[in-house]
């Protein structure tokens, strides 16, 4: 009885045409459950980070800044939450752009050699692409409508410009160019294998 | 300016390479179906990690890859009113002629102003490297093509006031 | 062609063919011109006698503002009661034309500037005027000049499109002249403004002595209770102002200024048209351009000719 009374007012509108059953089968491709694919991650507290930050931090005072970006390499925050994400990232930038154009190279031999040197090198990549993505997707939903805010019209004319958008761009430029030339050395010393690995590796920072 | 794009095409070129790295693959989802898994979104373990080069919020490169296809995204550098326009006009005509270009998307992704889609299908006729170095020249050309439009504009706007004016002064 | 003619060609061409002494032919000719202006080119009544007609859209707004004095002036012994369905008309007998070639041109040239001379007469109105106020200016100091002669006098509103107009205004050291123009599309908007803002700048760079040109795209104050302006507030419609000062002012110059200005609007927009189709070529170009550096991409599989040891040549599939 039930049955066909819902049967009768779902079949009234066309809406159940366009459910996708397949979300709805737990069995289905779509809800394959990505999770399997790799063991469960140790969860890395805020705690932890802080600790890490303080002793990378000695490390960068004391000059070695080789030994500072292996420390913070050696323990991606794989599973934690945002925030905790967020400041290991934060110390990973601080890391690279401490470090000069010249020692680039030397710095990410030395990281790259070693037990687990491949593993620091992948997560380095992984932080590089993190924070390039970071940098346009918190611009991005500002300027998400594709008709900027910019484009309205200028009451008293025009002969004043505006100031310039890119303004706001010169601070996140800056940033990016660092991340931008790791990312090149990074390339260069591990190859293109690093950016494959970043790629397939369930493993997120 | 120039020093901070040699790398931001570097990565792209880099990344561009590494991704490039297609299988056929068939459809898990609907039987006899073999479609860019990117784009259908059913199967989630084929669908790879997407990677972002920025060179700043305004200029940046999404890259999606999949097991059989990849989709690369780019948003252009637009500084002003004149440039967003011109750039908006450009990719337009482009997408248009899609259909000839094979492995132009006919629809930007949301936040990006042109997307490509590369199947194992074109890599399969095309060469890679050849794919990879396409994009990247398409990536130069349009920033450099914008801006000679802007210049022309200006010149151009320029000598028409002054030949306007000239007869009054 | 980088300034548009003041005349209408085609009926110079015309009349420059008849008045030449060619033999005389019936003539039915509709020519249009700027602005929705229509001529029609006739022989009505014999072969010798050509009737040119004119219809504009605000001939009544003309009239209003000396339009009359003006025509009669430049055509005054031509002038016939209008043909129907058009607003102007003048009849010029071939076998009535002056006898040196000189005037003859001169003839032709003034028939084929009569979509000038129309438009002209509020022009003309406001040179009056400016005259008279900067007269009248003249025994007052600046704070005690009586109202009437501070202010100028009332804003000629012409509206010579369907929905733009062109608004003329004296005072008694300016006459200011302003076109509303519509973008219809955000590019010819962005265009516009580029093109504009040269226009204003010009006379800070290059050329000192042009009228001052303003920009903006809600009404100007001088247009504030003018019926018929709207303030539709969506940017599209704008106003671009020149201010005629003392040295455009001149009897002697007046009659350039006024064909000049008149060509401003349809300038404007051609300009902005000519370079739209450029860069559109430009992106035609450069497509086609990426199409090759793609076409790289795809590797021969021609069938290439291919040659033995001993010089026969045969072909390998592909």
């Amino acid at each position: 009885m039930s049955i066909i009374r819902e049967h009768t007012q779902t079949t009234l509108s066309d809406a159940w045409r366009t459910i996708d059953i397949d979300a709805l089968d737990p069995d289905s491709a779509p809800n394959f459950d990505t999770s399997t694919l790799h063991p469960p991650q140790p969860e890395i507290t805020e705690a932890e980070v802080r600790q890490l930050t303080t002793q990378v931090r000695q490390l960068l005072r004391g000059g070695d800044a080789e030994g500072a970006l292996r420390g913070c390499l050696d323990m991606p925050v794989y599973n934690g939450s945002d925030g905790v994400k967020e400041m290991a990232m934060g110390l990973v930038v601080e890391v690279l752009q401490s470090i000069k154009a010249s020692e680039m190279v030397p710095v990410l031999r030395g990281v790259g050699e070693g037990v687990g040197g491949g593993e620091r090198v992948d997560v380095l990549m992984k932080y590089l692409y993190k924070g390039m993505a970071a940098a346009s997707s918190s611009s991005g939903a500002s300027s998400a409508p594709r008709t900027p805010t910019r484009v309205t019209p200028q009451q008293t004319g025009f002969s004043q410009m505006g100031p310039r958008p890119g303004a706001s761009a010169e601070s996140t430029g800056a940033a990016m160019s660092v991340l931008l030339s790791w990312h090149e050395k990074a390339v260069e010393v591990a190859g293109l294998g690093c950016i494959g690995r970043v790629m397939t590796d369930w493993r997120k920072v | 300016m120039s020093q901070s794009l040699r790398p931001y095409l570097q990565a792209v070129r880099s990344s561009l390479t590494a991704a490039l790295c297609l299988s056929n693959f068939a459809s898990q989802t609907a039987e006899r179906h073999n479609v860019p898994e990117v784009e259908a979104r059913t199967s989630p373990e084929v669908l790879l990690t997407p990677l972002t080069i920025a060179r700043n919020e305004n200029e940046r490169v999404l890259i999606e890859p999949s097991i059989n296809s990849i989709r690369i995204s780019i948003k252009i550098k637009q500084a002003d009113e004149i440039e967003h326009i011109l750039v908006h006009k450009f990719t337009r005509f482009l997408t248009q002629r899609a259909e000839s270009f094979f492995i132009l998307r006919r629809k930007p992704i949301k936040g990006y102003d042109i997307s490509f889609l590369i199947t194992n299908f074109h890599t399969e006729e095309m060469l890679k490297h050849k794919l990879v170095d396409f994009i990247i020249q398409f990536m130069e050309e349009v920033d450099k093509e914008i801006s000679e439009m802007k210049l022309f504009l200006n010149a151009r706007a320029r000598f028409v006031a002054e030949s306007f004016l000239t007869p009054f002064d | 062609m980088l300034l548009l003619d003041y005349q209408n060609v085609l009926i110079q061409s015309v009349l420059t063919e008849r008045f030449s002494g060619a033999p005389p032919v019936s003539i039915d000719q509709t020519v249009s011109d700027f602005d929705g202006v229509t001529f029609h080119i006739s022989t009505p009544e014999a072969k010798t006698r050509i009737m040119v007609s004119l219809q504009i859209r605000c001939f009544q707004e003309l009239l209003r503002y000396g339009a009359e004095d003006v025509l009669n002036r430049e055509y005054g012994p031509y002038v016939v009661a209008p043909e129907p369905g058009y607003d102007f008309s003048i009849v010029v007998d071939l076998e009535n034309l002056p006898a040196d070639k000189e005037a003859r041109d001169e003839l032709v040239k003034k028939i084929s500037l009569l979509k000038r001379n129309a438009m002209a007469g509020p022009f003309e109105q406001a040179y009056q005027e400016h005259y008279h106020l900067k007269a009248e200016a003249a025994k007052f100091t600046s704070e005690e000049a009586p109202q009437g002669v501070r202010e100028g006098g009332a804003v000629k509103a012409i509206h010579y499109r369907e929905e733009e107009a062109i608004y003329v205004k004296a005072s008694h050291d300016r006459v200011t002249v302003i076109f509303s123009t519509i973008f219809r599309e955000e590019t010819d908007r962005v265009f516009g403004k580029v093109f504009i803002q040269e226009f204003v700048d010009a006379r800070r760079r290059a050329i000192q002595n042009a009228p001052q040109v303003l920009f903006r795209n809600d009404p100007p104050l001088e247009l504030q209770g003018v019926p018929g302006v709207k303030n539709t507030g969506t940017g599209e419609i704008g106003y671009v102002t020149f201010v005629l000062f003392p040295r455009h002012l001149t009897p002697q110059r007046m009659p350039d200024v006024i064909s000049h200005i008149q060509t401003f609007r349809d300038y404007f927009h051609y300009h902005i048209k000519a370079s739209k189709a450029y860069i559109h070529s430009r992106m035609r170009r450069r497509t086609a351009d990426f199409l090759q550096v793609l076409r790289r991409a795809r590797p021969d599989n021609e069938e290439k000719e291919r040659k033995t040891a001993s010089g026969r040549t045969f072909k390998v599939g592909s």
